[in-house]
């Protein structure tokens, strides 16, 4: 076995203090002490040298020693020094509530950073009156005369029966198809109670034309508007509307009162 | 841990200050030994031990009532003399190249004997070992007294200084070895 170092010569000297490792080795280095005479010396050294260091007188203090540093320390303490000792478990509830007062803070910021934009909107536009934005939309109240309304769909088959597939000039058909359904429907329904058979079987013949031209999807193409004018007759509908005007002028001049958007 | 502590303790904690008393009384001489040897100044020493309850009073809350109150008010004097040295060490480097300390320059002895002979005998020995000791760092001379002198553990000495313990265990080969050259140097120069 090689000579020992001196930190293993340290290790031999305080050893025995440390856990069962320790001792072992400390043991192993008593053995290999035992039978070197060399490092035996070199051990004798190191324990004459610590020697030196080991006799270490503390001055005696006197009896009441604690009593005098007591004395100096009780003036010191603090009434309440440290907090009361935590319940298991106190921790986590500290954790979670200042998690809730978090959330609580978050919720009440986005809350008041809501409210604030609404009302910072609300001063840049015209706020509705409460009950006129709240009340539902009122439809538009429109007096209708008979002969205004055969007058408008007349124009609207002549328009009909020469347009092309021009999505220029379509467009204000469907429009003009639809601002006429309403009416339609109210003489319709007062020519049928009133057993004017002509009238009604025109209008209703009308009627369809006009609802086949509002509710066409899309764009009128040219296929779609003579299929439109075969189907409906268009041509012999305006000759009808033609004849309806010129037969009854008195009745022409009935009045009716319609919701745009609704009935009478 | 004997009960009669614990229920001091617990006492202490349930606001009775002066309950603190008793267990200053009981471990009051102790600790001087201890910050006696690592600082090697008796005023110091008292300080420390003082500033050493104190802080034990102000962290008793989070003492382990398993664990001994002996044990742990003691590591908390390791730590208050390892300040203290560490402060008086850095009181020390801003003189340099101004007045010498005479308080750190002499080599303070145990006076604890009437008979002069023996009290001579125990002040050149003191001195000694004091000077012995002198070139050692707060950390290392902290070591060296709690394994040489105070007999302690590897571990006992890892846990006090908050480090591991072949960190420990070099730390007092290391003081060791200074001391030992220090010795040389005084033999030579003798």
């Amino acid at each position: 076995m090689k000579h020992l170092n001196q930190e293993q010569l340290v290790d031999a000297y305080y050893g025995g203090k440390d856990g069962v490792a320790e001792r072992r080795l400390k043991r192993r280095l008593d053995r290999h002490l035992g039978g070197c005479d060399e490092c035996a010396s070199a051990y004798d050294t190191l324990k004459s040298d610590l020697a030196a260091v080991s006799a270490s007188d503390v001055p005696e203090r006197a009896a009441d020693y604690g009593a005098q540093i007591w004395s100096r320390v009780a003036p010191l303490l603090p009434p309440r020094p440290f907090e009361e000792r935590r319940a298991p478990g106190m921790g986590m509830w500290r954790g979670l509530s200042y998690a809730a007062g978090c959330a609580v803070l978050v919720a009440g910021a986005f809350y008041v950073g809501t409210v604030w934009e609404h009302y910072r909107h609300a001063g840049k536009t015209v706020a509705p009156a409460p009950e006129q934005a709240h009340a539902p939309a009122q439809p538009k109240v429109v007096v209708v005369v008979l002969g205004d309304h055969l007058d408008r769909s007349e124009r609207l088959l002549v328009e009909l029966k020469h347009a092309d597939s021009d999505s220029a000039e379509t467009a204000p058909l469907k429009d003009e198809a639809r601002g006429l359904l309403a009416a339609n429907r109210v003489f319709r329904e007062d020519a049928e109670k009133d057993g004017d058979a002509d009238l009604s079987t025109a209008l209703s013949h009308l009627d369809k034309l006009l609802t086949g031209l509002a509710d066409h999807p899309g764009q009128l193409d040219a296929a779609a508007l003579s299929q439109l004018k075969d189907e409906m007759n268009a041509d012999g509908l305006l000759f009808e509307v033609r004849v309806l005007r010129s037969k009854n002028p008195h009745r022409n001049a009935a009045v009716r009162v319609i919701a745009r958007g609704g009935t009478a | 841990m004997g009960q009669n502590e614990r229920a001091t303790i617990q006492a202490v904690l349930a606001g009775d200050k002066d309950a603190y008393g008793a267990l200053v009384v009981r471990h009051s001489r102790m600790l001087f030994r201890l910050a006696y040897r690592m600082t090697g100044n008796e005023a110091d020493a008292d300080d420390v031990v003082q500033e050493a309850f104190l802080r034990g009073y102000q962290k008793l809350a989070s003492f382990e009532s398993r664990s001994d109150f002996g044990t742990w008010i003691y590591r908390i004097t390791v730590h208050c003399a390892l300040d203290r040295m560490q402060k008086r060490r850095a009181e020390a480097a801003r003189r340099v190249g101004e007045e010498a300390d005479p308080e750190l320059d002499s080599v303070q002895v145990a006076d604890a004997s009437p008979d002069p002979e023996r009290l001579a005998l125990s002040a050149e020995i003191g001195a000694l070992q004091e000077l012995a000791m002198r070139g050692l760092t707060a950390v290392e001379r902290t070591a060296f007294v709690l394994r040489h002198m105070e007999d302690r553990s590897t571990e006992e000495i890892a846990e006090a200084l908050k480090v591991k313990p072949n960190a420990a265990k070099q730390t007092v080969f290391r003081a060791v070895e200074k001391v030992r050259q220090r010795l040389v140097n005084m033999k030579v120069m003798a």
